[in-house]
């Protein structure tokens, strides 16, 4: 890992050089966005040159994807220019994106599932087929990747998914490649031929945007890198003038110490002689194996991973949404193995779902309904709906939680991310459960919002609530978390207590690393 | 001009779609009393609403099957399942008039808890199913003709007067007493949809059925039931249609899928699910009934024309909707948003 | 596994074996069915249900569907019937009547594919105007009194029984089913509707494709409503009416998945011919036709579910396999060991 030889170019308003070379290959220059009331791009200007392997990183709901898909034209911007050769372009839609030699891989592939790898790959040309799938098997050889070109797209992994994004990009001698987080889904093995293939593209002179929340990869791929935070870039340069505390500083809103400062005198001391609320013994399901896990009376257990490393799934596994493979879930000692939701619920487990928006949030619904929806099953009235009782339990967390809501009757699809989140939360606890499991509950909430949530975890851990927390970011963990563990391929692979709770060590154990950090 | 609409709807929702209904039907008693006086007289109207007295109680249930984001393209084909089998029962079968209406009952409601489960249990789409269903149960009412010894097409009459009583009793000398089992049947659908947890289920299955298991809720019982209860009313309304025609007949109700689309779609319900209004069904089936009555009426438009006022109206209502980003475009643009991406793989239910 | 999707892959294929096998079996109940005419009748009987539902195919592609085709068809047949009787030039006639199918089609299109209404709640509206429209233009009346020469032509034999209708559609399915399944563009109809989003971002014309599909529908509607005339010899107001259901039954027949992007014209042709051949079929097993409708509806039921059960079964389970994968086999911290391999 490069060491800072020279102080580092922090800046809250960074003015990207003004483009002298004529080499630039496209330039983004004061881009504004907003959705509704939600001001995700505050003024954006970027440069990528040939070669260049420009890391583009940030929080979720930095603005990232959303500048992307701007520059991909499935976005209009409010104000700002796309130049591209140092040429004004509007990119009104996709088309003109490619036609102009741009290519984004999306985070999640977005092929056709019933069509073939070789017309997933060669749709939307107009050469011979032949010359096309000649093409394409050169276009393979070249980075050494061989997929069958008559198989399915939709029996391909989600990293074979990803190959054959990246192979649409190739076929299209694009000179702009844009990578969302290619390696979110991958195995490492996976990820070191995909860095072989950038290495590959970058001496063929191919500029690529390389988008990740992955620190470590900006030092293994990345030429430069951009921070985004809250919809402005805080910091831009090459990699090489940076170190990875740099990037954390900027990736960190300003007052982040003072949060911390706050959250860690807040801990507390658990009575581990108690009998643990959550008992987990050698629990199997798909995507996790042999679990073993506690969790005691107003503990907060922080589970630390990557993405795909099976937290995920084990915590819906005991919610009731997939079958037991194995094992154990004992609450308060009480068999809740295998239950329906609906059950699990009645006996005070809740969840808050990873994706609030597919999972969480009944968008055109109002407050109350949202608030008091997993109240259904076991409360509110025996036929006719309490109405009273669920607007108080609803103004209960309103007030509580600070939600800033114009009444119980607002609907909640036009709340900000953060007020959302607070609604899905608090409906988790209007259930009066003994147990909360929080997946990513900060995921895609600006910083401010972020603060709130912790402060209302904080409140509720009070009320003996004890909380399983599934984060991928480390720092809310070492923030949040009396004791932590990590998962691995779907085991758990380490427990870390007080001082041992650190970013270094939480990361490292992610990867699948013990001890330093590993680079590449 | 679309932003307006949207915000409207999205501040004053359904009470104000409500007064809009009203004002339309307001209208529409002024326009049609002024143009011929007779469109006023209650006899009249009264017999307007019962020729048009299945769309009336199909679309009340109806409404709760779109709430869930679903389709019932069967229901009207069960209106005459269910007159041919009380029919057959009783004349052929020698079934005592009640106990045929009981068979049909049984029969009718079996039949959409089949058209349930397979739309529930086995994630079929509802449109394909009650497809299948409108095929299927028109093929049984056939079939069930043919083991009268009636011909068909003359129909079975004859019904003793305690059954004829249903559909031909005039409360008062005045008002029919299908009028009162209507009321009866919009208070209980308003009081499911609207005040039960039920009818809170429903509501968030629709909008998001997903969120919906996550919160505790059967969803696939939820959306199953909503089969039943549409098919129950399809039997109650083919029971009051045979009394009052005094005929059982298999193809009664006939093709009654675009009114009491349009009165469900008319009366405010999203056709994505997640939102709607028995009183806004209520309100718009009377206005499309008192169309169909009063342009004839009034203006001497020939009865067989009126499908194009009524497909307009339900074209209009929908392209309205959709231009107002109420629903249409509108999930589209927002699944682009982001912080949606998850690359983990979707949770399945048992 | 592997079978499983191997059938799901050839579903066209597949639908043909059934009809093979429905007519050896009612050729077994009944050997006198199994004459050259009858069968020929079977498809020749087809032709009006293979033309909507190969138009339908093309909408079911794209993720949509058009219900408005039964009134497009009867509009389209009374119009050409009526040019006809009095006298006008079959050309003309028949070039108006395609005219009416392609405007239907661009309505559709536009309110649909442009203002992103419900297809098929749009097109119920669509159906129920073009309905009243007949009326209006028919004032209730059947149209007769057609020419002799074109409704004679519809019995017109090209090889052995077939008529030159039938062979000539069936060829004109086959020409389409090649530029479908060869051609650049062709693939579009079925990649828009298998990722609307994904085709968008390949840069693939997802509205034109759509505006397209209906277009064509409301054409081939057009046609067979021209054929139903010259077939029938006279168009009533409720003709056409239900063909719309009809033409989607064939396609989930023939194998079109209503989800958009799966099957094959030739297969939805199939499925016509299923269609049109039940009621036949039935006389020749002793039953009478009054079954046509309760067996279409079980057929239909049984494919759909069948299909889904089927394709929710390899989900899970593809799924299932992926997530197994992730896991790593023993405790050991070893990332290289595990690939995140590919469900098998």
């Amino acid at each position: 890992m490069p060491m800072a030889n020279e102080p580092s170019k922090i800046a809250q308003e960074a003015q990207p050089q003004v483009s002298k070379k004529k080499d630039v290959l496209l330039s983004v220059r004061d881009i504004h966005k907003s959705f509704g009331t939600n001001h995700v791009l505050k003024g954006i200007s970027l440069d990528l040159r040939p070669g260049e392997v420009l890391a583009l990183i940030g929080g979720n709901g930095a603005g990232k994807s959303t500048l992307m898909k701007i520059v991909m034209g499935i976005y209009g911007p409010d104000s700002g220019e796309v130049y591209i050769d140092n040429e004004k372009v509007d990119v009104s839609n996709p088309k003109v994106a490619l036609e102009h030699s741009i290519y984004m891989v999306p985070q999640e592939p977005m092929l056709f599932p019933n069509m073939t790898v070789r017309e997933n790959v060669t749709i939307g040309f107009n050469a011979r087929q032949a010359d096309l799938d000649r093409e394409l098997m050169e276009v393979m050889d070249q980075i050494g990747w061989h997929l069958d070109p008559d198989r399915k797209a939709s029996t391909l992994s989600i990293a074979e998914q990803g190959m054959v994004e990246i192979l649409r990009g190739m076929m299209r001698h694009s000179e702009v490649l844009i990578l969302d987080e290619p390696t979110s889904a991958l195995t490492f093995d996976e990820v070191n031929a995909l860095f072989r293939v950038i290495e590959g593209l970058r001496e063929k002179n191919i500029g690529i945007i390389y988008i990740t929340h992955r620190l470590a990869e900006v030092f293994q791929i990345a030429t430069s890198v951009s921070i985004l935070r809250d919809g402005i870039v805080t910091m831009q340069g090459s990699t090489k003038d940076f170190t990875r505390e740099d990037l954390v500083k900027g990736l960190l809103p300003p007052n982040a110490g003072s949060v911390k400062e706050a959250a860690a005198a807040q801990k507390r001391e658990i009575d581990y002689t108690a009998k643990p609320v959550l008992e987990l013994q050698n629990f199997s399901g798909y995507g996790f194996a042999d679990v073993n896990l506690k969790v005691y009376p107003g503990e907060i257990v922080g589970l630390a991973g990557v993405i795909g490393a099976g937290r995920t799934e084990m915590a819906t596994t005991i919610f009731g949404r997939d079958k037991v493979l194995g094992g154990k879930v004992l609450l308060d000692g009480k068999d809740i193995t295998g239950l329906s939701t609906t059950a699990v619920i009645g006996e005070g487990v809740n969840y808050v779902p990873e994706d609030r928006f597919r999972d969480g949030l009944f968008r055109i619904r109002d407050v109350e309904e949202n608030t008091t929806s997993a109240l259904l099953a076991h409360g509110l009235g025996k036929f006719i709906l309490g109405r009273k009782e669920a607007e108080r339990v609803s103004q209960h967390y309103v007030d509580n939680f600070r939600t800033k809501v114009t009444g119980l009757t607002q609907e909640v699809g036009g709340l900000s991310g953060g007020n959302q989140q607070k609604i899905v939360i608090g409906r988790a606890f209007a259930t009066n459960p003994r147990l909360v499991i929080l997946d990513e509950p900060t995921r895609g909430i600006d910083a401010a919002a972020r603060g709130d949530v912790y402060a209302v975890l904080q409140q509720l851990r009070e009320t003996g609530v004890s909380i399983l927390l599934i984060s991928s970011d480390m720092e809310e963990v070492v923030e949040l978390a009396d004791r932590a563990l990590t998962m691995f391929q779907g085991r758990i692979n380490g427990e870390f207590v007080g001082d041992q709770i650190t970013q270094d060590n939480l990361m490292s154990a992610s990867f699948g690393v013990t001890g330093e950090a590993r680079s590449a | 001009m679309i932003e307006k609409i949207k915000g409207f709807y999205a501040t004053h929702g359904q009470a104000s779609w409500n007064t809009i209904l009203i004002a339309l039907l307001v209208l529409e008693f002024v326009v049609f009393g002024m143009a011929n006086d007779r469109f006023l007289r209650p006899a009249l109207l009264f017999t307007s609403i019962n020729d048009n007295l299945p769309t009336f109680m199909l679309s009340l249930f109806v409404t709760l099957i779109m709430v869930t984001g679903g389709i019932d393209i069967q229901v009207s084909s069960l209106v005459g399942l269910t007159s041919i089998t009380i029919g057959v029962a009783w004349q052929d079968f020698g079934l005592p008039i009640w106990g045929a209406v009981g068979l049909a009952f049984v029969l009718v409601t079996l039949c959409g808890a089949l058209s349930g489960f397979l739309i529930a249990y086995c994630r079929v789409q509802a449109m394909v199913v009650t497809l299948g269903g409108s095929f299927l149960f028109s093929g049984m009412a056939l079939l069930v003709s043919t083991l009268s010894k009636t011909e068909s097409y003359l129909g079975i009459s004859g019904f003793p007067e305690d059954f004829r009583f249903v559909g031909t009793y005039d409360v008062g000398g005045v008002i029919p007493i299908q009028i009162f089992i209507y009321a009866l049947m919009l208070v209980v659908a308003f009081i499911l949809l609207h005040k039960t947890k039920y009818g809170r289920k429903i509501f968030l299955t629709g909008v998001n059925q997903s969120a919906a298991e996550y919160s505790g809720i059967n969803t696939r019982r939820v959306i199953m039931s909503t089969y039943i209860l549409s098919a129950i009313a399809a039997a109650i309304a083919g029971t009051v249609t045979t009394a009052y025609l005094g005929t059982s007949r298999s193809d009664l109700g006939g093709d009654l899928t675009m009114d009491i689309i349009t009165a469900v779609v008319l009366g405010g319900t999203l056709s994505t699910g997640g939102k709607g209004s028995i009183v806004g069904t209520a309100l718009a089936s009377f206005l499309i009934a008192f169309l169909r009555f009063g342009l004839p009426l009034c203006f001497k438009i020939s009865t067989q024309y009126l499908d194009i006022p009524v497909g307009i109206l339900l074209v209009a209502v929908i392209v309205g909707r959709s231009a107002a980003g109420v629903g249409g475009f509108g999930p589209w643009l927002r699944s682009l948003l982001p912080g949606k991406g998850s690359d983990k793989a979707r949770s399945v239910s048992k | 596994m592997q079978i499983v999707k191997k059938l799901l892959h050839a579903r066209g294929l597949t639908s043909l074996l059934f009809l093979i096998a429905l007519f050896v079996i009612v050729g077994i109940i009944n050997p006198s069915f199994l004459s050259p005419s009858n069968i020929a009748a079977c498809f020749n009987t087809s032709v009006v249900y293979t033309l909507v539902a190969v138009g339908m195919a093309f909408t079911l592609f794209t993720g949509n569907l058009d219900v408005s085709i039964g009134s497009n068809l009867g509009l389209v047949a009374a119009v050409v019937g009526s040019m006809l009787r009095d006298g006008q030039p079959l050309m003309l006639a028949v070039l108006v009547g395609l005219l009416i199918g392609a405007v239907i089609g661009l309505v559709n299109a536009w309110g649909v594919a442009v203002m992103g209404a419900p297809a098929l709640i749009f097109t119920l509206g669509v159906n129920g105007i073009l309905r009243g429209i007949m009326y209006v233009y028919t004032n209730g009346a059947w149209v007769e009194n057609l020419p002799k020469e074109f409704k004679d032509f519809s019995s017109v034999t090209a090889v052995g029984d077939l008529t030159v209708y039938y062979c000539v559609t069936i060829l004109a399915v086959v020409g389409i089913h090649f530029l479908l399944t060869r051609t650049r563009r062709g693939r579009y109809f079925q990649a828009v509707g298998d990722n609307d989003q994904g085709a968008t971002l390949v840069g693939l014309p997802t509205l034109q494709t759509k505006v397209l599909a209906y277009v064509i529908c409301g054409v081939m509607a057009a046609i067979a409503g021209i054929i139903f005339a010259s077939r029938i010899g006279f168009v009533t107001p409720q003709s056409g009416d239900g063909y719309e259901m009809k033409a989607i039954a064939a396609c989930v027949l023939g194998g079109v998945s209503l989800l958009g992007g799966v099957g094959t014209v030739l297969g939805s042709a199939i499925g016509a011919v299923i269609m049109a051949s039940i009621s036949y079929l039935l006389v020749f097993m002793g039953f009478s036709s009054n079954y046509d409708n309760a067996i279409t509806g079980v057929i239909l039921i049984v494919i759909v579910v069948a299909d889904a059960l089927i394709q929710h079964r390899s989900m899970v389970k593809n799924r299932r396999a992926r997530l197994m994968a992730r896991v790593s086999q023993d405790d050991a911290a070893d990332a290289g060991a595990e690939k995140g391999g590919d469900a098998k």
